[in-house]
């Protein structure tokens, strides 16, 4: 299958998928005024993969500043993700910045409403130029 | 009693002050290169979308950026500690742009700087052409770098008498305002135009007096396109060390300035993305206001929202919140009133709001939260 690879920009999130690499990725920040538009290809991309998922997928979930409509389709991407791991081993990590206890709160909400295997990966930022 | 009420107030006030085609934004705080750069990356986009001729955009640009080198310059402080507090402000309206900094310096270095601002401004264009070259080529360059060829350059490209004032501050020091006018359209006459000095300088210390009333760190007033609140977004970034109050606030931020946006792109004419944002400090909490336009039609809607939000327990809202998720009938979480679910859960606070009707159009509607700050 062929990877979804979607560069970051000032407000929308690097996406990394590669499934020969067995790379699942979002980084940075999702801020879009318009979140839909951004994430209709990759709910696609994820309704694809499911029927020839990996034996085990890893998604990795390292963002660092996310809005309401962004979270809202986080949400979709997670709901697929649940669906996905009914044909492959799937857990989601859940990276959050230590002091961001809104960040880990977000993805205990996530992983209360599906039964996906969360696991939850703390780190510090201590660069402060950003 | 709602503890914001004033705030409220103020910014209608702010945003009633100035039209509905310009801007004005303001900025209070500590000035090193990092924080500079960022300020003028919104001013920047601010005065791409305004001015249409090359030529007198890279003249507004140069007198920002020799404006704030002033400021960082001029900074006369001991320790070199990046709070000491300064002020950038770029206003423009119909006819002007208007550049505006402000700090603190020795009574020395006013003793040097009063001299030269005097001649500068006794100068025509022809004259000022000449000090400019003759500087160039043999002036030795004073202990700061400065021989006046920036002053000089200033009046030179802004056209116009530079404009100053000292404000004691202690015995020993004074917090020095320097404005330069740029008038929209160049002429080629070779004569200064004259300008009520004293008003142009006290119509910017009036409003730096309301802002410093309430501690307003930070002022945006004018269009909330997306990108003018990326660049607003990335100065609070570059504003505020990394704790766990700030992201807090960025956070909230972003929701709010995007809630400007959406209430004002549906609305017709200048008065379209026309909206306030303000950040100030009281005590142990940052306060965050923001104020726009919205239609009148959609006013009963929101204001049961808010309502409605600020009726629930913390419980209540996490439930709202998953039930939003859930809602998968309603792909967009900015019809749901995600937004200010989520701002009372990372706030845990009731919303302040106030709606002020406008004409059979519009509507000012003014929102606030604030954080208690852990640094």
């Amino acid at each position: 299958m062929e990877p979804l690879i979607i560069q970051a920009t000032e407000d929308t999130p690097e996406v990394y998928f590669n499934p020969e690499e067995s790379i699942f990725k979002f980084s940075k920040s999702s801020l879009p005024e318009n979140a839909i538009e951004f994430y209709r290809p990759i709910l696609s991309w994820l309704k694809a993969y499911q029927s020839e998922a990996n034996e085990t997928t890893i998604f990795d979930f390292d963002i660092e500043y996310l809005n309401t409509a962004s979270s809202k389709q986080i949400f979709e991407v997670i709901m697929l993700i649940n669906g996905i791991s009914e044909t492959s081993d799937v857990t989601v990590r859940w990276h959050y910045d230590v002091i961001d206890e809104d960040m880990l709160g977000l993805g205990t909400r996530f992983s209360h409403l599906v039964k996906v295997n969360f696991e939850f990966v703390e780190y510090e930022n201590d660069d402060l130029d950003i | 009693m709602i503890p914001g009420n004033k705030l409220l107030e103020l910014a209608y006030q702010l945003f009633s002050r100035i039209k509905d085609t310009d801007f004005e934004y303001i900025y209070k705080g500590g000035f090193s290169q990092k924080m500079s750069k960022k300020i003028l990356a919104l001013a920047e986009s601010n005065v791409k979308k305004s001015v249409d001729r090359t030529a007198m955009r890279n003249r507004i640009y140069f007198i920002m950026i020799e404006g704030l080198q002033n400021v960082t310059k001029h900074q006369d402080n001991d320790t070199d500690s990046y709070e000491e507090e300064g002020m950038f402000a770029i206003q423009k309206n119909k006819d002007k742009y208007y550049v505006t900094t402000g700090n603190v310096i020795n009574k020395d270095n006013e003793l040097i700087l009063r001299p030269k601002l005097e001649q500068i401004n006794l100068l025509d264009k022809t004259q000022l052409k000449k000090v400019y070259k003759d500087i160039l080529l043999n002036s030795e360059l004073s202990e700061k770098g400065g021989a006046g060829l920036g002053l000089v350059e200033m009046a030179r490209k802004s056209g116009n008498r530079l404009l100053y004032n000292f404000e004691p501050v202690d015995k020993d020091k004074s917090f020095f305002y320097f404005r330069t006018e740029i008038p929209n359209n160049a002429s080629n006459d070779s004569s200064i135009p004259s300008i009520n000095d004293e008003k142009s300088v006290n119509d910017i210390k009036e409003v730096e007096g309301r802002l410093n009333n309430e501690n307003i760190v930070i002022n945006f007033n004018g269009k909330f396109t997306r990108d003018n609140i990326l660049s607003f977004l990335s100065i609070i970034k570059g504003h505020m060390t990394t704790t766990k109050s700030s992201k807090k606030v960025y956070n909230i931020m972003v929701e709010m300035l995007q809630n400007i946006s959406k209430h004002t792109n549906d609305i017709e004419g200048d008065r379209k993305n026309r909206g306030i944002f303000f950040l100030s400090k009281k005590e142990d909490q940052l306060i965050l206001t923001s104020g726009n336009y919205m239609q009148n039609s959609h006013v009963e809607y929101l204001k049961n929202k808010l309502k409605e939000t600020n009726n629930k327990s913390l419980k209540e809202l996490h439930k709202s919140y998953n039930d939003v998720l859930m809602d998968f009938a309603t792909p967009d979480a900015q019809k749901t009133g995600l937004g200010f679910i989520d701002i009372r859960i990372k706030s845990e606070k009731q919303l302040n709001y106030n709606f002020k009707k406008i004409d059979d159009e519009v509507t000012f509607f003014a929102l606030q939260t604030s954080i208690y700050t852990d640094d």
